[in-house]
């Protein structure tokens, strides 16, 4: 009698226990997943939204032109860079602090039209990006810095052209010259300087900037400093999605030349946008950019000698 | 007997607990699916917030975008200046361009001297046609700026610019 009593409360205990602990750990399974999705979606918004904050940085008449970008908490923007398809695309990717841990996305926003040159993230709640246009003889793009407020610059024995230039910007990160007392800035130097001290070198001549035992080619001061500040895989990748671009671009050109040729306007340049045309879009490696220039500039010198010019 | 009594009584327990039990787990999915709902449409809405704000900022500045802008084919560089011929040229490549502004429609139309009809610009009609409709679907919810829209033209085989004022239209995916 005793036993089948205490075995009836037991059971009915048992059953309220077991089912309670299951809806309890569908509860917390539940509020974690929400918490997770949620973090996602805001690290997606961010990055979708840094991406669309981007358009204002198309330039106009400006040479370059500087802005910043303040975050409400500590935040990891990763570059990426794909250059498959047509245009590739600019991956960004944002990993925001929470409870001193870095979220961890998997969601990745891409834009066909940006190309971001930075390092393959920049930390920090405040960030500042400049952009300059590119032309490969004409204007390709607008190419973006985005740096850290944490990361410095420091550009040693820059020619006076750069010195202006970076001057203009009035970008706080960036120091000309006299760098003492931010030794944790990066050393840019120039020229002939003592290449053990320095993070990155610059051959302004031959160009060309070292950085490690990677040396990656420019043409153009945008894309000298794209090699100053973006890792050099993510640099590569960006050069070929210009180059897609330039290409793409070349081949409106050679349309264009042909389709105003109807009312008596002769450029004289189809055939050397063809070329450009199918060199660029050929192109494997910054190494190769010299042998596309100088089909670039006898575009540029044609068309500037042109009565009707294309651009 | 006693003990038959206190067994009903115990099962009845039971039955109640159940009840209770399933009626608290609907409540929590209810409850669940209800705060998924919200989010989503919270979602979804920030999402299509997104996609007009791209609209308006690419707005102010696409007609200076490489694929669009003038540059010194008709004299100084100008600014929010479109080449007519360039972006005819554009509108035949576009299958290439296909999600590369992230937006639904671009449209350039006349609005200065005004014309009575209404059509859109092809190779054959180019350039007696008021409005150049980038790729191929409807214009729909939009954000517009005002441009200057070039094209060479020619007259008794005299080659001239002639630039006319036009609305710059960027459509995205609205509600």
């Amino acid at each position: 009698m005793k036993k089948e009593a205490y075995l009836q409360i037991s059971f009915a205990w048992l059953f309220a226990i077991i089912v309670g602990a299951v809806i309890l750990f569908l509860a917390v399974f539940a509020t974690t997943k929400i918490v997770k999705t949620e973090r996602t979606a805001i690290d997606a918004k961010t990055a979708k939204e840094i991406g669309v904050l981007l358009n204002p940085l198309e330039t106009g008449f400006e040479t370059g032109k500087s802005n910043s970008l303040s975050l409400p908490a500590e935040t990891r923007i990763y570059n990426k860079c794909s250059s498959s398809g047509a245009f590739g695309r600019q991956i960004i990717k944002v990993s925001q602090k929470s409870f001193n841990e870095w979220t961890d996305t998997d969601v990745n926003v891409g834009f066909s039209n940006k190309y971001i040159f930075s390092g393959e993230y920049a930390e920090g709640r405040k960030f500042h990006l400049f952009s300059k246009p590119f032309k490969f003889p004409f204007k390709v793009a607008d190419l973006i810095y985005l740096t850290s407020s944490e990361e410095k610059y420091c550009f040693f024995n820059a020619p006076e052209k750069i010195k202006d230039e970076i001057s203009a910007l009035g970008q706080k990160n960036l120091i000309l010259e006299n760098c003492s007392g931010s030794e944790e800035a990066a050393m840019v130097c120039f020229g002939f300087a003592n290449k053990k001290k320095c993070d990155v070198n610059v051959n302004y001549n031959s160009k060309y900037v070292e950085k490690g035992k990677k040396k990656m080619y420019f043409e153009e001061d945008s894309l000298m400093y794209a090699a100053i500040f973006a890792d050099p895989l993510i640099y590569e990748c960006q050069l070929k999605r210009l180059m897609k671009r330039a290409g793409n671009l070349a081949l409106i050109y050679k349309d264009k030349a042909e389709f105003v040729s109807r009312t008596g306007c002769n450029s004289n340049l189809k055939s050397d946008l063809l070329i450009l045309g199918n060199m660029a879009n050929s192109l494997t490696g910054s190494a190769q950019l010299v042998s596309i220039k100088n089909i670039a500039e006898t575009i540029k010198e044609k068309n500037s000698l042109a009565d009707c010019k294309l651009w | 007997m006693r003990n038959k009594k206190s067994l009903k009584r115990a099962q009845l327990k039971i039955q109640q607990m159940v009840f209770m039990l399933l009626a608290i787990t609907l409540f929590f999915a209810l409850a669940g699916m209800f705060v998924l709902v919200f989010k989503f449409s919270e979602l979804k809405d920030s999402a299509s917030a997104l996609e007009e704000k791209n609209a308006l900022l690419l707005v102010t500045k696409l007609a200076n975008s490489p694929e669009f802008s003038c540059g010194k084919a008709f004299g100084n560089t100008k600014l929010n200046c479109i080449d007519a011929d360039k972006v005819m040229m554009l509108k035949e490549n576009i299958e290439r361009y296909s999600g590369f502004w992230d937006v639904q429609n671009i449209e350039i139309r006349k609005i200065y001297p005004k014309t009575s009809k209404n059509t859109e610009c092809t190779i054959a009609n180019y350039p007696n046609c008021n409005f150049i409709r980038i790729f191929p679907r409807e214009i729909a919810s939009e954000y517009s700026n005002f441009v200057s829209l070039c094209r060479k033209g020619s007259f008794e085989g005299e080659v001239y610019d002639k630039c006319e004022m036009a609305r710059l239209m960027v459509s995205y995916n609205g509600k």
